[in-house]
């Protein structure tokens, strides 16, 4: 696999504070990947996302992005790599039409007006709002926004989509539209999606979960690895898993295999039992 | 506090021709002392209705009774303290409203704005910041310089210190980790058992089931059910025209129900969900 991120011993502490909010960490993302990044408020997670986009600068360590190591000189360039979503729609948007809105980032780059009219209309179909392009952003409902911001940042054709929270403002039916459109998009478009959250549900659609803590990775591998960990999940601030969380208050009384099992493995078991009585 | 709402309309741009109906006809009871819940699809009109029991909106037409107060259309903006002392709003991300250079102050605001002397408030101030779980050295810090999930707290506390009657929460938690939801939700389920009624706006079904005694859903501004967690959740009507998102364990019991399994109700937390797993299984 072709790794597109790579991080390596970083640091970072804020300004006057105690204590450092990145330690010593390294990662690999690789390229098509989806990786989720949780953890609780403060374990470390948007300061690493801020990191990598050059928000901010690193104490020491180095991030490499797409092949070339970001310092101050190329950290444009290697912005125009990366897209970010981030958690409140309402505070991403600038223009008065969602057509003029997804422009925006593109008139930034300085892209002539007839290939920006049409790069516009081809991001606003990927995310299927075509028909809102010339609506005030206002009027959308919550989903509706984090859609058109996702095409003001597919517009721009970046190779790593950060997504910051990106749907914790959003209701259910909301969440789980923006998140199946990531998926869809990030197989169309061979993107690279990091997605942060300290919603464990929400990491299900990617392929690897790394833990934060304290500014550390405390975990890193598959969903149905980093679920196993149950109830010890609570300890980094997460949410046990759903189906692990009724496991436990059963395996007392009834028989079920040992590891992690999703919705649908546990139904099975459960029905399997059912037709054996 | 019982709060009446009687055939309450509420009309946004009544004159013009974008008029929509915030309200259409609601008349229910929220019992006093209680934990109730209010859920509906984000622009259903949860938030408008919520508004009308202090008053931050009036009726276009219909009445609203809370305790000995009554709000009508023609009620105005005068007199409305006394009111809005009873009854506490938390904003959803309330941390947005701090603005004072230091959280003591930030929480003082609310009682002296009710007429509290400084000395109260400042008392109040050190009682409640202890309340949400925070240390009462953060009191001297600017609240700026907090984290999200401690600004979010000075709000609440800043709610909490005038010592309201009814607490209206719309979405206290969005955006909060796991561990700090908990910890709020405990927090308002204590503050319900020590005599306050507490109104919840949600989208966290779970948190309905774990915490509320009484739910309301709303759709399209119109209150299309009323009742506990656990009867709503099994109304089939609701159900069927996809009007409500179940909890979790309910959805999950009712998925087995085509493995095998009978519910003669959705069990809505994960302790009843087990407890009816095991019964069907072992068979007792």
């Amino acid at each position: 696999m072709e790794k597109i991120i790579s991080i390596k011993d970083l640091n970072y502490t804020y300004p006057e504070a105690k204590r450092s909010a990145i330690k010593n960490l390294s990662l690999d993302i690789y390229k098509n990947e989806w990786l989720s990044i949780v953890g609780k408020n403060g374990s470390g997670k948007s300061t690493l996302t801020k990191l990598i986009d050059g928000l901010i600068e690193a104490d020491s360590g180095t991030i490499e992005v797409a092949g070339q190591i970001i310092n101050e000189e190329n950290i444009w360039e290697a912005r125009t790599k990366i897209g970010i979503i981030f958690q409140n729609p309402d505070h991403q948007f600038v223009g008065a039409t969602v057509e003029d809105d997804v422009a925006f980032g593109l008139e930034n780059q300085g892209m002539p007006r007839e290939e920006m009219v049409k790069a516009v209309d081809e991001a606003l179909i990927l995310v299927k709002m075509a028909d809102f392009k010339e609506r005030d952003p206002q009027s959308l409902s919550g989903g509706q926004k984090q859609r058109v911001a996702i095409a003001g940042v597919l517009a721009t054709k970046p190779q790593i989509v950060i997504m910051d929270e990106s749907t914790s403002m959003l209701d259910p039916d909301g969440r789980k539209t923006v998140l199946n459109l990531v998926q869809q998009l990030r197989s169309q478009q061979d993107l690279t999606i990091i997605s942060i959250t300290h919603d464990i549900e929400e990491t299900e659609l990617s392929q690897r979960i790394v833990v934060l803590n304290d500014g550390q990775i405390v975990s890193d591998g598959k969903p149905e690895e980093i679920y196993d960990l149950g109830a010890d999940l609570q300890k980094f601030g997460l949410e046990e898993p759903f189906t692990s969380e009724l496991v436990s208050t059963l395996r007392d009384t009834i028989k079920l295999p040992d590891g992690y099992l999703n919705e649908e493995e546990l139904k099975e078991q459960l029905w399997k039992l059912h037709s054996n009585m | 506090m019982e709060i009446t709402f009687e055939h309450v309309t509420h009309s946004y741009n009544p004159n013009s021709p974008t008029a929509n109906l915030g309200l259409d006809d609601v008349s229910f009871k929220i019992q006093d002392k209680k934990f109730t819940a209010i859920v509906g699809q984000t622009g259903s009109g949860k938030s408008t209705l919520v508004r009308h029991i202090n008053a931050l909106l009036k009726p276009t037409s219909g009445t609203i009774t809370v305790g000995d107060r009554v709000i009508t259309p023609e009620t105005n903006n005068k007199n409305l303290k006394p009111l809005r002392k009873q009854v506490g709003m938390v904003f959803q991300f309330p941390e947005s409203q701090l603005f004072e250079d230091t959280v003591e102050k930030d929480i003082m605001f609310g009682p002296m704005n009710f007429g509290a002397s400084a000395d109260d408030a400042r008392e109040s101030a050190h009682k409640m910041i202890k309340l949400v779980g925070l240390d009462e050295s953060l009191l001297e810090q600017s609240p700026f310089d907090l984290s999200g999930g401690q600004m979010r707290r000075v709000a609440i506390a800043g709610v909490l210190a005038s010592d309201p009657e009814t607490i209206i929460l719309d979405e206290p938690t969005a955006g909060l980790d796991p561990v700090g939801r908990q910890e709020i939700m405990d927090l308002f389920k204590s503050l319900q058992q020590d005599g306050k009624t507490i109104i919840l706006i949600t989208h966290n079904m779970d948190d309905v089931a774990n915490y509320a005694e009484e739910m309301a859903v709303i759709h399209r501004g119109k209150l299309i059910a009323q009742g506990i967690p656990q009867e709503v959740f099994n109304n089939q009507e609701l159900l069927k025209e996809d009007l409500l998102t179940l909890p979790k364990s309910a959805a999950f019991a009712k998925e087995l129900t085509e493995k095998g399994f009978s519910f003669e109700k959705l069990p809505i937390t994960i302790n009843e969900l087990g407890t009816e797993i095991e019964q069907q299984l072992n068979g007792d």
